[in-house]
């Protein structure tokens, strides 16, 4: 069992938040997606396995050397940006 | 005329001057505006011819639509997703570089399920996705847009990306061929990251033998995606005709029987009775095909799997959508309020939930019993398909238990019935298998397919073997409309 208030902790901690109705949605949902969880439990002798994080160990690319320059142009960055001045991106304040 | 031709009729008629590059580009804009209205294949439309091309390939004055979910400099690109409306990136994804160099013509961004975290084609910012063979049913997703597009004939080939069957079940739903190569075989460099371990790019076109056309010209490492693949010294197109007498291939045994399932349905009991049809047409061009069985708790455990490593790997990547350095930007009397508003009103109610479920298997408590649990029994399923594969040179099955829903039907991926028959497509993505759906028949007018799935770095191989299961029948080439149901 799955509370809304734990719910409501865990999206809040990435930043966002969501109506009742949606909490409510997502608490059903959690029931089933618990249950469906539980089938990774009943694998047995997993405690040896190695995790898998991505399915082809490759070394072609390596890191490239730290020479390289790429830089943007001034005019494609700014398209995107919701406040500009001085031809640079505006920030909210991170200082209060 | 030109909306029914694959690309080898598109490029004599473009050879032999019967059309011009912008006439066909003309063609299918004309489409695509006509039939945006009933299905919304397109996020937008591009107007304007636009050559780019450095070299003559077969896909020279091509047409084609791109998932909006790949970066086009100057272009919109939108993820489907209200957070990132507005978004022109100031740079080319690998993909998109390399169909410009090779002269292609993008037709329009497709719409695609929000983050292309979805599979019915009902969650982007734009609207609901139609399918073209019955405008009451999904077409499926997350390459919604694209696998309409290409079924329409709006498009020859269309470029999606698939993290647990995002290419492979639209186009099965849509009657179309969609191929995932293997994992890093085509760079992913300037595609919006899902879940970066089991995002693929993929192919979706009207026969195998363009989709190996279009992965010739994709395929290839990239120094922008440390996950790309060193180039083959072959062309898969060159391969393609080869004989598959002696391919051995294999199915799960209990799950291609109807008698395996309690609360059996006339429409399941038809896809299984295709799917036998495929195996003995398979028999008849000399490959052998044998029944196999895999412990059912492992296979019971995929979608739980995968449910638990897509979103946590989901939940990290989109943490860039802050309406600061990305996405747009709410107000807020602070920084923190910025973010947290932005992405209150950015996200749909779908993107939520599912970064909620990433968010609890990253809690410290969960990491070992959920995530980490999850990663293993990865690798236990990878290593038993990689022992298969050992004995076989691919695994085929139906590519899904049902033909596409209604809107109004709920879908079946979390009923213990279908956890196996409905979810096996996510195996391809565990371990970077090279996969394909080609169409093999109908079921109550609607079109399904079989999947065929192989070891890494087997993509010619497989292309071969499914170029000559779609000869065994009718469906190459199909549009809606055209086919003999």
């Amino acid at each position: 069992m799955i509370t809304k208030e734990a719910l409501k902790k865990y999206a809040n901690l990435l930043m966002f938040d969501m109506s009742d109705l949606e909490y409510q949605t997502l608490e059903e949902e959690f029931a089933i997606i618990l249950k469906q969880m539980a089938l990774i439990g009943k694998i047995e002798g997993i405690e040896n396995v190695k995790p898998m994080h991505f399915p082809i160990i490759n070394y072609q690319v390596l890191p490239r050397d730290d020479d390289k320059t790429f830089n943007l142009d001034v005019n494609d960055v700014l398209l995107n940006a919701k406040e500009t001045s001085a031809n640079q991106v505006k920030v909210p304040k991170v200082v209060e | 005329m030109y909306s029914k031709m694959m690309i080898d009729d598109l490029r004599q008629e473009l050879d032999e001057n019967k059309i011009t590059g912008e006439g066909l580009f003309k063609e299918a804009n004309k489409l695509a505006h006509k039939h945006q209205e009933k299905y919304n294949s397109f996020v937008t439309i591009l107007d304007n011819y636009n050559f780019e091309g450095t070299s003559n390939t077969l896909i020279t004055n091509i047409p084609y639509a791109l998932k909006d979910n790949f970066s086009t400099k100057g272009i919109l690109t939108t993820g489907s997703s209200n957070i990132l409306k507005d978004y022109i990136p100031p740079y080319d994804a690998t993909v998109y570089k390399k169909l410009k160099e090779a002269g292609a013509i993008l037709v329009g961004k497709t719409v695609l399920d929000e983050l292309a975290m979805g599979g019915t084609g009902t969650t982007g910012h734009t609207g609901l996705v139609r399918n073209p063979w019955d405008e009451s049913r999904m077409i499926g997703g997350s390459s919604s847009g694209s696998a309409a597009a290409v079924a329409l004939g709006i498009v020859p080939f269309a470029i999606g990306s698939d993290t647990g069957d995002s290419v492979r079940k639209p186009a099965c739903y849509g009657g179309v061929v969609g191929f995932k190569p293997t994992y890093g075989r085509i760079s992913r460099y300037g595609l919006f990251a899902f879940a970066s371990s089991l995002d693929h790019v993929g192919v979706i076109s009207r026969s195998v033998r363009d989709a190996a056309i279009v992965t010739d010209i994709l395929k290839g490492c990239d120094e922008n995606d440390m996950t790309s693949l060193p180039d083959e010294d072959i062309k898969y197109i060159d391969n393609i005709n080869l004989s598959v007498k002696g391919k051995k291939l294999f199915y799960l045994k209990d799950i291609c029987d109807i008698n395996y399932y309690p609360n059996k349905t006339p429409e399941l009991e038809d896809i299984l009775n295709n799917f036998k049809k495929v195996i003995n047409n398979c028999q008849k061009i000399g490959i052998e095909v044998y029944e196999e069985e895999i412990n059912k708790n492992l296979l019971n455990a995929i979608y739980p799997v995968y449910n638990t490593i897509s979103c946590a790997e989901a939940t990290s990547n989109n943490s860039n959508l802050t309406g600061i350095s990305f996405g747009v930007r709410e107000d807020g009397g602070n920084i923190n309020q910025v973010i947290f508003n932005s992405r209150t009103k950015g996200f749909s109610e779908l993107i939520k939930r599912r970064f909620v479920i990433g968010s609890y298997v990253l809690q410290r408590e969960n990491q070992e019993k959920l995530f980490l649990n999850a990663c293993r029994v990865r690798r236990l399923i990878v290593e038993k398909f990689n022992s298969l594969f050992t004995k076989y040179d691919g695994f085929i099955m139906p590519t899904s238990d049902a033909i596409a829903p209604k809107f109004n039907e709920k879908t079946d991926k979390l009923s213990d019935q279908y956890l196996i028959l409905g979810n096996h497509l996510i195996i391809g993505n565990f371990g970077g298998y090279p996969s394909i759906t080609i169409p093999s028949g109908f079921v109550d007018k609607m079109p399904i397919g079989v999947c065929i799935t192989s070891a890494v770095e087997n993509d010619a191989l497989i292309l071969n073997m499914a170029h000559e299961i779609e000869e065994t029948m009718t469906y190459r080439g199909m549009i809606v409309g055209e086919e003999d149901v």
